[in-house]
């Protein structure tokens, strides 16, 4: 069927406590904290606003999609301890319960939109393997297939993990919603509302067994920009799931898996240690973990800022970008000339002061134009400095001893 | 028999006067030697007036060719250029000329001056040129990770090149 291109396997602990990780660091990093964080996201020049409306599923059962038509009240409502509950046993079952299936990713941005089909194994308490279309055929790219080990925060439970459930409780207001349908199979679903009441997404938890089945999540303006659904669900009283074999290392792969997620102790000492480390992004998301690989040019540290929906991963290395980025390419956010790897756009890259910055982003387009520009970005020299810096070079140039 | 001696140098030169040049036109009519001497000598001036009206305007092409080399060349001669302004009838013609040197001069200064000037801009531009190495970011690897952090599948499957993998556009 697929022929496995790569396995990358990585440990990952415990969700731990990100609010408090997050005002550990407020506390601690003052120097490093963004001023601009929870202010009103920017909008690129050079990208747009996605169009995509929101959609009366007919996945929902009963419910009739209502994005933005609550009333504003102005004032945070209480989570539904029911809620909370559905959405927290979501995620253990996502560890706990053995399953496989086949995810279906659509994101939209930009005016259009993509779709990813990915199947998924999970042995309980264990390995999980997702395997990964392009483009949703099976004859239009390699497969991916990448192993967690441990399964703490395994791939494709539709974002439903314990860190991102205490950060969406901390965001949002979460509620119940009653029951629909998804993947034919009755759900119990969970709504997050923001604080003018707005709907930012909606989850249908499998009535049996509490896995996720199905998300959409939407921004500001009402506007659906991801829709991930689990579907073909068997677990492991129906079919025990048959985890494909785990290729083996080649020489090609990265030297080392990522760690072990940083220790708060750790993530502290990063400062000190040259590495930029906001408390908080735009968008009010928090930093609620961290992690490091080594590549064969350096070292390479990920964070991760979420608002329990949006998800953004901050990757720092210490270098410059190359003269020439293949698959990368160049344009402008907030007046900043950045890199938009192609084909998925969500990342961008640029370097500043001797640091290459790779922001992934799940999240809607202004969020991450505003967590771009908070970000270190080179100013452009001056006249008089380039005209400085020019005559230097010229000299060099034609100094047969230089 | 006496020759002509210094005065068939004079006679070439168009210098005796009437009875002189007489007398030496009629010995040059008898005399088969001082006749070849003044052929000779003819012919030995008419060389000598050759060379002697080509070498100034060779001279002044070489003064104008080093005064459009720009800064650094040699200035034209401005005293020969007030001499020879004394003739009448060439003032005019010498100014022209000085003028023009003069604005070879400014043209070539000015276009050496913009064209160092945007050398230096263009040569300027980039980054600083800080050591450290030149990195490609690694995508691969990124979007393991932030699909650890997500809690979903990668959206952009590693080791897929970006010529041959695409997310299906939808309409």
């Amino acid at each position: 069927m697929f022929s496995p291109s790569s396995l990358v396997s990585r440990r990952r602990g415990e969700g731990h406590a990100p609010l408090l990780l997050a005002a550990a660091l407020v506390m601690a990093v003052p120097g490093f904290l963004v001023t601009a964080c929870g202010s009103q996201p920017g909008t690129g020049a050079a990208r747009s606003e996605p169009t995509q409306t929101t959609p009366t599923t007919a996945t929902a059962g009963g419910l009739v999609a209502d994005a933005g038509q609550a009333p504003a009240t102005g004032r945070r409502l209480s989570s539904s301890a029911r809620a909370l509950r559905l959405l927290s046993q979501a995620a253990q079952a996502a560890i706990s319960m053995s399953y496989q299936g086949q995810e279906v990713v659509t994101r939209w941005s930009n005016g259009s939109g993509s779709v990813l089909v990915s199947d998924i194994w999970h042995v309980s308490g264990g390995q999980t393997v997702t395997q990964t279309l392009a483009a949703g055929n099976s004859l239009s790219s390699q497969p991916y297939l990448s192993s967690d080990d441990d399964s703490q925060a395994p791939e494709g439970v539709l974002g439903v993990t314990v860190p991102l459930i205490g950060l969406l409780e901390n965001h949002y207001t979460v509620v119940y919603s009653g029951t629909g349908s998804a993947d034919s199979r009755t759900a119990q679903v969970v709504e997050a509302r923001r604080d003018d009441g707005s709907l930012a997404a909606r989850f249908w938890l499998d009535d049996a067994t509490s896995l996720p089945l199905e998300r959409e999540v939407f921004d500001s303006a009402s506007h659906v920009i991801s829709q991930d659904v689990f579907i073909q669900v068997r677990f492991s009283s129906q079919a025990h799931p048959a985890v494909p074999a785990a290729p083996a290392r080649g020489p090609s792969d990265p030297p080392g898996p990522w760690a072990d997620p940083l220790s708060h102790t750790q993530l502290l000492a990063l400062p000190a240690q040259g590495w930029l480390v906001p408390a908080g992004l735009p968008g009010g998301l928090s930093l609620f973990t961290g992690a490091r690989t080594t590549t064969s040019t350096g070292t390479v540290l990920d964070l991760g800022y979420s608002d329990g929906l949006s998800v953004v991963s901050v990757f720092e290395q210490r270098g410059h970008l190359a003269a020439k980025l293949d698959g990368w390419q160049r344009t402008t956010v907030n007046g900043q000339v950045i890199y938009v790897a192609e084909p998925d756009q969500r990342s961008l890259t640029w370097s500043s002061r001797g640091m290459v910055y790779t922001v992934m982003a799940d999240a809607p387009v202004q969020t991450v134009d505003a967590v771009i520009g908070v970000l270190p970005h080179d100013k452009p020299p001056g006249f008089w400095k380039r005209m400085s810096r020019g005559f230097v070079r010229l000299a060099s140039w034609v100094n047969p001893f230089g | 028999m006496s020759h002509l001696g210094d005065r068939l140098s004079a006679l070439v030169d168009g210098e005796l006067d009437g009875a002189e040049r007489d007398r030496a036109h009629a010995h040059l009519a008898s005399c088969e030697q001082c006749r070849t001497e003044a052929a000779e000598l003819r012919i030995l001036k008419q060389k000598l007036s050759t060379l002697m009206t080509g070498a100034p305007a060779e001279a002044a092409m070489t003064k104008r060719l080093i005064a459009m080399t720009g800064p650094g060349g040699p200035m034209p001669s401005r005293r020969g250029a007030t001499r020879v302004s004394r003739r009448p009838g060439t003032r005019g013609l010498r100014g022209a000329r000085s003028a023009g040197r003069r604005r070879y001069l400014m043209l070539g200064t000015v276009s050496l001056v913009v064209g160092l000037g945007a050398a230096a801009f263009s040569a300027g531009g980039g980054g600083e040129a800080a050591p450290g190495p030149r990195i490609t970011p690694p995508v691969e690897i990124y979007s393991v990770e932030h699909a650890i952090t997500t809690g979903q599948v990668p959206f952009a499957p590693p080791e897929i090149s970006p010529a041959s993998a695409s997310a299906t556009s939808l309409p």
